[in-house]
């Protein structure tokens, strides 16, 4: 009983892995298509988008089948109910690289270079989410520490990629909506820099059991 | 077993305790009621004595609690009894030990209280006068005796039961202490119970075969680990989960993980979607290959399925660095398009100007200045070509003879053979240094010095100056050439090696280089196992030192 319990959960967390993997990647391919302006590579974000939402519904079913079945306590409760908490934000970042894909489209072959922040943000993004991984991975609670605190860096590159345009719009008003654009992009990355804080909050409470603080089990 | 030794001891001994006490019970109980009834006996003859004698008033006057005297008459009749009133007392003809003495002249018999805690003795005789006496004398049964030795017999038994406890668990102790003390690392050295000899025996054979099998398989693991530690190609043994069973340190290098990850799952290090779906193919197809790039390095990973007895028990994947041979394919791709790109310039200027020729446009005055163009730029071709064979056959690496070569001298042949061409642009060309021998080929030296000094020249400015200075070093044979020409910018030294590249591109037809000089210089010093260093300023020179060792003799 608890062999076959066991082997449910090392599936899971290989499911959990897989499925970071592929929010890297999306997240990579997005930020990589807006560097280059390269709308073939943005319009196979969505289909590989469209494997995470897969895979979230895969997980997600296989949590609850454990729930119902197994009727976990203690340690391996707080590990579904993360991977629970966990699959939404990674299907989110899913979804917002998507997002992304979809504006770059609008873009007509323009990059994301012309305005310097957006890559630098791309990038801490894209080392938050893959830093996230990682902390689940390794169950490293000191790396998911580390990422909830590279939020600040994002939110921060944020605040000066919005300085940036609003200047960019003042000196070429004709060029609003590119600048638009590049705002949206920039809060899509703001907002996975976001869902990759809960992951790593998630992390820290399956290995903890505290989140945010809060003894919750 | 202390346990086992422990009990059995105690219970023996309350055993025999107990039927003991029973045995010597019965017995003494025997004996007692068979010295009471033989007393009964006396009594009664002494009684009946007296009573034929004395009549009633013995028995009157007979005093004793113990026994009870009844005088009965030949009818049966109680005539006196010294215990109770005879006239109440029933009639007695029936009683058996009555019946007995009227019929034999002597009876005896016993009977049970109500109580049963009681028995009471009968003896009967007849008297001479016909009546009969009957003597009978109360005693305990054999259970009131029992009962009354209970508490004595109580003390006996708990104390014998204590005693044989504590003796039983010294016993026992002792019986067991060597056991326990027994070295099994060693069997053989202990000196304990002749019947453990063989277990003991066993036991040794078996530890041997078992340390065999430890050191065969540890010599085994030493071996693998050897093997895969020293291999330059990673090397990531899985089972059919995809769990990591063994991870050489080529491998963690590579996947940038310790030792920690044996027995965990392989996407734990490696999760990228391109490497688990080459492993997802290894597994289902038995192999795969996939080309990734690491920190600006391209690997190659060959998956492949372990199978034993048809069913899959797990996978293999090698991992080789393949960066020097894509880099090595990119360059050879690149030098294909630069020959046909150098072949085709010279060609084409050929072609123009015959086409000119051919259609008469050309003025017959101005046809030697197309012929020679054609001339000049054929022997460009032929230069290039031959440039070209030069490099390819350093590619090769065909053997080439090692000799003694005298290097001031050759500097100063190849310094006579360009001459002209320093004349040409009015540059002095000087031989410094003094005559060093070394073990080396010839024609690779030759080679190197012809082209260092032709570049010299080339990339000189008119009224210039080359010097070429040949000395001898610890390291080797060090010829330095130095010009005072237009110099290598920074940003350009570390690439003038490179097969066709050139700083200045648009200058490169005047100068009449073929963009190969370099290279082969780079080239025949690699093969010579030697090292080159540039030093240049960009408009006041550029001196070229390089270091020749004695090549062995092999």
């Amino acid at each position: 009983m608890r062999s076959r319990f066991d082997e449910q959960l090392a599936l899971l967390n290989r499911e959990l892995i897989e499925m970071g993997a592929l929010c890297e990647e999306v997240i990579a391919a997005a930020a990589k298509a807006l560097m280059e302006g390269d709308t073939a590579l943005a319009a196979q974000i969505a289909p590989r988008a469209g494997e995470i939402d897969r895979q979230e519904r895969d997980i997600e079913s296989l949590c609850l089948k454990l729930l119902l079945q197994q009727q976990p306590v203690a340690r391996d409760l707080r590990q579904i109910s993360a991977a629970l908490k966990m699959i939404t934000d990674m299907e989110r970042i899913g979804d917002q690289a998507e997002d992304i894909a979809e504006i770059i489209g609008f873009l007509q072959g323009r990059s994301g270079e012309e305005c310097a922040f957006v890559g630098h943000m791309a990038r801490s993004a894209i080392s938050m989410v893959t830093g996230s991984v990682d902390a689940y991975v390794r169950r490293d609670t000191a790396l998911a520490r580390e990422v909830i605190a590279r939020d600040d860096v994002v939110d921060e590159d944020f605040r000066k990629v919005k300085a940036t345009l609003i200047d960019w719009i003042a000196r070429r008003p004709d060029d609003g909506e590119y600048a638009l654009d590049l705002l949206m992009i920039a809060k899509y990355f703001e907002r996975i820099g976001d869902h990759a804080t809960n992951i790593a909050e998630w992390v820290v409470f399956a290995v903890t059991g505290v989140h945010n603080g809060e003894e919750l089990t | 077993m202390t346990k086992k030794i422990f009990r059995s001891m105690v219970i023996t001994a309350g055993a025999v305790l107990l039927a003991s006490l029973i045995i010597i019970m019965g017995c003494l109980y025997e004996y007692f009621c068979g010295v009471q009834e033989q007393q009964l006996k006396d009594e009664l003859s002494l009684a009946a004595a007296a009573v034929e004698q004395g009549g009633a008033d013995y028995l009157a006057s007979l005093q004793s609690d113990r026994y009870r005297l009844t005088w009965v008459s030949a009818d049966g009749t109680v005539l006196y009894d010294t215990q109770a009133d005879a006239a109440a007392m029933e009639n007695h003809a029936q009683r058996q030990e009555i019946r007995q003495a009227l019929l034999a002249g002597q009876g005896e018999s016993s009977r049970y209280s109500a109580t049963l805690l009681e028995k009471t003795l009968y003896c009967a005789r007849r008297l001479d006068d016909g009546t009969v006496l009957r003597i009978s004398i109360s005693r305990a049964t054999a259970g009131v005796l029992v009962l009354g030795m209970l508490q004595p017999f109580l003390i006996v038994l708990v104390v014998a039961l204590v005693l044989s406890a504590l003796l039983a668990r010294r016993l026992a102790r002792h019986i067991v202490e060597p056991l326990n003390q027994l070295d099994l690392e060693h069997p053989m050295d202990n000196d304990t119970y002749e019947e453990l000899s063989p277990l003991l025996g066993r036991i040794n054979q078996q530890r041997r075969q078992i340390d065999a099998q430890m050191q065969e398989l540890q010599r085994k693991r030493d071996e693998f680990d050897q093997i895969t530690g020293n291999m330059r190609e990673g090397l990531v043994l899985l089972n059919e989960k995809g769990v990591i069973l063994s991870i050489n340190p080529a491998a963690r290098t590579l996947f940038r993980t310790g030792s920690a990850c044996v027995g965990q799952d392989f996407l734990t290090i490696e999760r990228s979607s391109d490497v688990s779906h080459a492993l997802q193919t290894a597994m289902e197809q038995g192999h795969s290959e996939i080309h990734t790039e690491r920190e600006g390095r391209e690997y190659q990973m060959d998956m492949s399925r372990i199978e034993s007895e048809g069913a899959v028990t797990g996978a293999v994947i090698l991992a080789f660095d393949v960066t020097e041979q894509a880099l090595a394919q990119r360059n050879r791709r690149e030098f294909t398009a630069n020959v046909s790109h150098e072949l085709k310039t010279p060609l084409q200027s050929i072609m123009g100007s015959a086409e000119l020729m051919e259609n008469g446009l050309v003025k017959p005055e101005d046809m030697p200045v197309f012929i020679g163009r054609i001339r000049s730029e054929a022997a460009r071709l032929v230069t290039l070509i031959e440039d070209i064979i030069r490099l390819s056959q350093l590619d090769e690496g065909v053997e080439m003879p090692v000799e003694c070569v005298e290097l001031y001298a050759l500097a100063q042949e190849t310094a006579q053979s360009l001459s002209d061409a320093a004349e040409a642009k009015s540059i002095s060309l000087t031989v410094t240094g003094q005559p060093v021998t070394v073990h080396s080929v010839r024609r690779l030296l030759s080679e190197i010095l012809y082209n260092l000094c032709d570049n010299a020249i080339k990339y000189n400015v008119p009224g210039g100056r080359v010097s070429v200075d040949v000395a001898g070093t610890a390291e080797g044979a060090a010829i330095t050439v130095s010009d005072t020409g237009i110099g290598i910018p920074a940003e350009h030294q570390a690439r003038v090696f490179e097969r066709f590249y050139r700083v200045d591109k648009s200058h490169s037809r005047a100068s009449g280089g073929t963009g190969l000089g370099l290279s082969i210089v780079k080239h025949a010093v690699q093969d010579l196992g030697g090292t080159i260093r540039l030093d240049s300023t960009p408009g006041q020179g550029t001196s070229i030192r390089v270091t020749i060792p004695e090549k062995e003799n092999e």
